[in-house]
C-alpha cells in the first residue's frame, strides 16, 4: 500500500502565516494611545464618524516604516485618461495577501490564513475590519462574491476565474465564522495566492451590504427595474457589472478597503481620492495611515506628462515618463523642488527577438525549428553595444530570462548563448548548409532566395527601430539580411498569431522578478500572446479547439512542466520545475534577449518621504509603487526640510 | 422660397443616412474591436485584461452579432436619443461628452472671434494698400502663420508660458479649478490659459482669411461700378463699405457649413497636444480605440451639423445676395 500522502496532519503552516506574527505584533501600545487624524478630528467631534479606536479593526495592521511620518498633505500625479483611475487600486495595493519589498507573500488584509497541502486556505479576516463607508467588512462579503456572483449566469457567463479551478474544478467554499472563510480544492491550487497578491488581483469578496442592492436574488423587482432604467443600462445584470467596479475604481458610491477612495464622479479631468477613514493600517506611534490625506490625478495626454512633470506639476510620477526623458527632468529638478530617481525594471529583457515557430512559409519553418539556427542569431547581437549605445551602459546584457534579484536566477541562464561572437555563428550557420552566398555576401535559403528576415513590431516606440537598426549591422556579418518593419500593435499580432510573421521583437517575459511559487506559464506554450509559438499557446488556451499541438519536443516538456508545477505542492518542487524550465528555455533560445533592467525615472518631491530611493518599477509582482505601499508615504513639511530642499536640492545621501 | 427649404430639409434625410452608412462601416473596417485593442493595449503594458469582463460585456453589447444589426441597433438608439454607450468610459456616450461641450465652444467661439477681429483689418488694409511695404510685411507674417505647424508653435508656447508666466502647461485652467464651480477666480484661470490655444489655432486661419479678403477684395476694386461710385465723390470709406467689401463677403457665409462642425469639434491635433478638455482628443481616442458608440455617433453629430451649417449658409445667401436665384439649376 502506497504511503498515504498529503494528510491532515503534514499541516504546513507556510511561510505566509509566519510573516503575519510580526506584522500584527503591536509594541506594547495600548488603545488609548490612537492619534486621531488632524483632518478627521472636526467629524469625530461633531460626531458624524467614530472615534480612531472605534474604526480601525481591533487587531490592526502596524505598518513597520523607515521613518514615521505626520499625517496631512496632498499629492499630485498625472495619469492620460479615464480608465487611470484603476492606477489607484494598483498603487493603494490593499490585498488579502501580498508582496513585501523582498517578494515574500505576507498577509495584508487578511490578519492570518492557513494553508494545508497547497489545497485548503483559511483566511481569517480582522475582527472590526470595516468598509469605507464603516459597515463591517465580514465571510458574508465573500460568500456574496462565491455564490451569488461567481455562479451566477448573467453575472459570470463564462464561469469562475480560471485561477479558481486550475485543474478544471472550483473549490468548496465554507463560510467557517463571522471572520474565517476556507476554500478546499481536491488538488493543490498554487494560482491562488499569487493572483490575490496580483496588481490586478483576483477580488474573491464584495461589499456585499452594497451590491446586493443591485442583485436580482436580494432587490426589489420594481425598485431594481426603475435603477437599470435611470441608469440607461439593459437589464439588472449590466447595472450591477457597471457599479461594480471593485479594480477599475471609477464608481465613487463602491465601498473600499484602499487606503484613499475616489470622491469624484467620472467622467472629469481631475480625480480627488480622499483618505479612507476606515483604513485598517497604523504606524507604530498609534497614527491611522495613510499619511497623506489627498491624492489628485490629473488627466493629460500621455506625451504631455513628461512635459508636465518637469513643470513641477506631479508629486509623484513614473508612468508615462521613460528613460529618455532623463535629462530633461534632471535639469528641471531644482527648479521645481523634484528628486528624480532611477529603478530598476521587472521584464526579463526590455525587448527581445522572438522567431515565430508557426511561420507558415515552410522553409522558414524548418529553419527557426532548427536549435543551431536560433542559437546562430543569438551569438550575432551584439548586446555590448545595444546597452552602450541606447540605454547608456546602464542596463544588464543577456538572455530573455529571470533578473539577477529572482531567487530563481542563475547566470548561466542569462548568459547562455548571448555572447557577441561572429565566427561561431559563422560555423553554426555552414553546418545547416547555408553555404551558398549570393549578392554583398548574403547567405541564400535552399530555395535560393537571398535570406532576408523582416522583423516586425507594433510600431509604438522608436526605441524598437534604433534597436533593430544596430542589429541589422552585426547579422550582416553572419550574412543575413535585416528589415525592419513596423506596424499597428492589433494588427501585428494578428500577423503573427497567422504565422505571416517570420520575427518580431517586443518586450519580453514580463516577470523577470519569479519566485518559485509564481506561475512559470510565461516560459511554456500557454497563450496565444507569446509571440515565439501564438498557434501552440492558442491551442492550450483554448483546450484543442484552436491553434496546433506542439511538434519540438523541448516545447512539449516545458508544457509539461508547467502542469506539473500547478500539481506540485511543495515549495522545494515548484523550485525544482522551475530550474528545469529555465535550463530548457535558455538551451533552446525560444527568444533571443537583448537587455534588461532598463531604468524607469520616478520624479519625487522634495519634501515627500519614505519613498524608496532604490526600487523595482514592476507590473507583477510589484504593483509599480504598490509594494512599498505609498499609505506610508508622507509630506515633510517643517522648515528645516523646507529649507534643504530649496538650498540643497542634490539627491539625498547614497545608501 | 417655402418649398425650396422643404426641398433642402427632405433631401437632408438620405443624405444623412448615407453618411451613418459610411461612418459604421468605416469604425468597422479595422480589424478587431473595441476589446482586442483594448486587451493587445493592455498586454503591451504588461497588465493582464479581466477576461470574464470583457466576455460579460461583448454579450451584452452584441458584439457577436452580424454587421447590418449592430448598425440597425445603432441607428435605431440614435433616433430616440439614445447614443449607445462608451466603453473606455464605461458611460452612456451622452453623459460623456459633458462638460467637454462647453469648453470646445469656448475655445473655438474666442478663436473664430479672434481670427476675424485681426484678419477682417489686415485683409482690407493690404487689398486697398496693394503692394506697398506695409502689404508686404503683413503677408510674409500671413505666409509664416500659414507655414508653421500648429502643434509646434503650441508646444514652444508652451513651454515659454510656463517659464516665464508660470501658467500650468496644457489644459484650460488651473488644475485645481478643475470640477469647480464657476468663479471669478477660474474664469481669470482659464483666461489666463486660453490665449495660447486661440493664438495657435487662430494663426492658420487668421493667414488664410487675409489671403481669401485681400483677393476677393481686390478684384471687386477694379469692377466698373467702384470707379463710378468714386468718381461721383462718395467718401472712400463709405464706397468701401458698402459695395466691394459686402461683394467680397460671399465666400465667408457660404463658409458658416463647415464652421459649425467646426465649433463642436475644434482642432483635434492641436488640443491634443495642449492636452485640452474639448472634444477633438476625445473623438480621436475614441476613433484609435475602436470605441464604436462614442466615435460613430460623434461623428454623425457633426455631419449633422455640416448639413444644417450649409442649409443655413445657402439660405443667408439668398438673403444677403439679391443676385443669387433660388430656382436656378432646379429643373421642373
Amino acid at each position: 500500500m502506497p504511503i498515504k500522502k498529503n494528510r491532515p496532519t503534514r499541516r504546513e503552516v507556510t511561510q505566509v502565516g509566519l510573516a503575519l506574527i510580526a506584522a500584527t505584533a503591536l509594541p506594547g501600545k495600548t488603545r488609548a494611545e490612537f492619534q486621531e487624524t488632524p483632518a478627521l478630528r472636526d467629524e469625530v467631534a461633531r460626531g458624524q464618524l467614530p472615534k480612531l479606536a472605534g474604526r480601525i479593526p481591533s487587531e490592526p495592521a502596524v505598518a513597520d516604516l523607515e521613518a514615521i511620518g505626520r499625517p496631512g498633505g496632498e499629492l499630485r500625479m498625472l495619469m492620460a485618461g479615464p480608465k487611470d483611475t484603476r492606477m489607484m487600486v494598483v498603487y493603494g495595493y490593499s490585498r488579502l495577501v501580498g508582496y513585501t519589498p523582498s517578494l515574500a507573500l505576507a498577509p495584508d488584509i487578511l490578519r492570518s490564513i492557513d494553508v494545508e497541502d497547497g489545497r485548503v486556505f483559511t483566511l481569517h479576516l480582522r475582527k472590526g475590519h470595516k468598509w469605507s463607508d464603516g459597515h463591517p467588512f465580514t465571510s458574508e462579503d465573500f460568500r456574496y462574491w462565491f455564490e451569488d456572483m461567481a455562479q451566477n449566469k448573467h453575472l459570470s457567463p463564462s464561469g469562475m476565474p480560471i485561477s479558481m479551478m486550475p485543474q478544471g474544478k472550483g473549490p468548496r467554499f465554507e463560510v467557517v465564522d463571522e471572520t474565517t472563510v476556507r476554500y478546499k480544492w481536491e488538488r493543490p491550487n498554487p494560482l491562488f495566492l499569487p493572483e490575490l497578491a496580483g496588481p490586478s488581483p483576483l477580488f474573491i469578496y464584495r461589499p456585499a451590504h452594497y451590491l446586493k442592492q443591485f442583485h436580482q436574488k436580494y432587490a426589489d423587482k420594481d425598485v431594481l427595474d426603475s435603477l437599470v432604467q435611470q441608469a440607461n443600462q439593459r437589464n439588472w445584470a449590466a447595472l450591477h457589472n457597471r457599479l461594480d467596479t471593485m479594480y477599475r475604481g471609477d464608481n465613487p458610491d463602491l465601498p473600499s478597503l484602499e487606503p484613499w477612495i475616489l470622491k469624484t464622479k467620472p467622467p472629469s479631468e481631475r480625480f480627488v481620492f480622499e483618505r479612507n477613514p476606515y483604513y485598517y493600517r497604523i504606524d507604530k506611534e498609534g497614527n491611522q495611515l495613510p499619511y497623506i490625506d489627498r491624492v489628485i490625478l490629473s488627466i493629460a495626454d500621455s506625451k504631455i506628462i513628461p512635459a508636465k512633470t518637469g513643470a513641477g506639476e506631479s508629486d509623484l510620477q513614473a508612468r508615462y515618463l521613460r528613460f529618455d526623458n532623463y535629462t530633461f527632468l534632471k535639469e528641471s529638478e531644482q527648479r521645481n523642488n523634484f528628486h528624480v530617481r532611477l529603478w530598476r525594471t521587472g521584464p526579463g529583457s526590455q525587448l527581445a527577438l522572438y522567431p515565430n515557430l508557426n511561420v507558415s512559409d515552410e522553409i522558414w519553418h524548418s529553419l527557426v525549428h532548427d536549435l543551431r539556427f536560433r542559437r546562430a542569431l543569438s551569438l550575432a547581437v551584439d548586446r555590448h553595444e545595444i546597452n552602450q549605445v541606447i540605454y547608456f551602459g546602464l542596463a544588464i546584457d543577456g538572455q530573455n530570462t529571470v533578473l539577477p534579484q529572482s531567487p530563481l536566477y542563475e547566470p548561466k541562464y542569462r548568459s547562455a548563448w548571448a555572447r557577441f561572437d561572429v565566427r561561431e555563428a559563422n560555423q553554426l550557420l555552414d553546418l545547416i548548409g547555408l553555404t551558398r552566398r549570393g549578392s554583398e555576401g548574403i547567405r541564400q535559403l535552399p530555395d535560393g532566395r537571398p535570406m532576408e528576415i523582416i522583423v516586425e513590431n507594433s510600431g509604438e516606440s522608436t526605441e524598437q527601430s534604433d534597436v533593430l537598426e544596430l542589429l541589422r549591422d552585426s547579422w550582416r556579418r553572419i550574412g543575413i539580411k535585416l528589415f525592419a518593419k513596423p506596424s499597428q500593435l492589433t494588427l501585428f499580432r494578428r500577423r503573427v498569431f497567422s504565422g505571416e510573421t517570420l520575427m518580431s521583437i517586443d518586450k519580453g517575459i514580463e516577470n523577470g522578478l519569479a519566485t518559485a511559487a509564481m506561475s512559470p506559464w510565461e516560459f511554456a506554450p500557454t497563450s496565444q500572446q507569446q509571440l515565439q509559438w501564438p498557434k501552440w499557446g492558442q491551442y492550450y488556451e483554448t483546450k484543442g479547439t484552436a491553434g496546433d499541438t506542439p511538434s519540438l519536443p523541448s516545447a512539449i516538456r516545458l508544457k509539461e512542466l508547467y502542469e506539473d508545477w500547478l500539481a506540485a505542492a511543495s515549495h522545494e518542487e515548484q523550485a525544482r520545475i522551475w530550474h528545469e524550465m529555465l535550463q530548457i528555455w535558455a538551451d533552446e533560445v525560444f527568444s533571443i534577449g537583448t537587455v534588461a533592467g532598463v531604468l524607469q525615472p520616478v520624479v519625487v518631491n522634495a519634501k515627500l518621504r519614505n519613498v524608496p530611493e532604490q526600487g523595482i518599477y514592476n507590473w507583477d509582482p510589484g504593483a509599480f509603487f504598490g509594494i512599498y505601499k505609498p499609505d506610508g508615504f508622507w509630506f515633510d513639511l517643517s522648515e528645516a526640510a523646507a529649507k534643504s530642499a530649496s538650498i540643497d536640492p542634490s539627491p539625498p545621501e547614497p545608501r | 422660397m417655402l418649398s425650396y427649404l422643404v426641398h433642402r430639409i427632405l433631401i437632408m434625410i438620405p443624405t444623412m443616412i448615407a453618411i451613418s452608412i459610411v461612418i459604421f462601416t468605416i469604425i468597422n473596417l479595422p480589424p478587431g474591436d473595441y476589446f482586442s485593442t483594448y486587451i493587445a493595449e493592455l498586454q503591451s503594458s504588461g497588465e493582464a485584461a479581466d477576461l470574464a469582463k470583457i466576455a460579460f460585456l461583448k454579450a451584452q453589447y452584441g458584439f457577436d452579432l452580424p454587421l447590418w444589426e449592430q448598425y440597425i441597433f445603432w441607428v435605431g438608439g440614435l433616433l430616440h436619443g439614445d447614443m449607445g454607450y462608451s466603453f473606455a468610459y464605461n458611460l452612456p456616450v451622452n453623459q460623456v461628452v459633458g462638460d467637454r461641450l462647453l469648453m470646445t465652444f469656448i475655445v473655438s467661439f474666442t478663436t473664430i472671434v479672434f481670427t476675424y477681429l485681426v484678419a477682417f483689418p489686415i485683409g482690407v488694409y493690404s487689398a486697398t494698400h496693394q503692394y506697398t511695404w506695409a502689404d508686404h510685411v503683413l503677408t510674409l507674417l500671413g505666409f509664416l502663420g500659414l507655414a508653421t505647424p500648429s502643434f509646434l508653435l503650441a508646444l514652444v508656447l508652451l513651454y515659454l508660458a510656463n517659464v516665464y508666466f508660470g501658467i500650468s502647461i496644457g489644459g484650460l485652467m488651473d488644475p485645481h479649478y478643475v470640477n469647480r464651480p464657476w468663479s471669478f477666480g477660474k474664469a481669470a484661470s482659464v483666461a489666463a490659459h486660453l490665449w495660447i490655444p486661440v493664438v495657435v489655432i487662430g494663426t492658420a486661419g487668421t493667414a488664410s482669411m487675409i489671403r481669401r479678403l485681400r483677393a476677393n477684395l481686390l478684384d471687386e476694386l477694379q469692377k466698373q461700378y467702384v470707379v463710378t461710385a468714386r468718381a461721383k465723390g462718395l467718401h472712400p470709406f463709405r464706397l468701401l463699405f458698402k459695395y466691394p467689401l459686402r461683394m467680397a463677403l460671399n465666400p465667408f457665409i457660404s463658409d458658416i457649413g463647415s464652421l459649425l462642425p467646426h465649433v463642436i469639434s475644434g482642432a483635434a491635433i492641436v488640443s491634443v497636444v495642449m492636452s485640452l478638455p474639448t472634444t477633438g482628443p476625445m473623438l480621436l481616442d475614441a476613433l484609435r480605440s475602436q470605441d464604436m458608440y462614442l466615435a460613430g455617433s460623434f461623428l454623425i453629430f457633426m455631419a449633422f451639423l455640416t448639413v444644417v451649417g450649409v442649409l443655413i449658409s445657402d439660405i443667408a445667401l439668398a438673403v444677403l445676395d439679391p443676385r443669387i436665384r433660388l430656382q436656378a439649376g432646379r429643373r421642373q
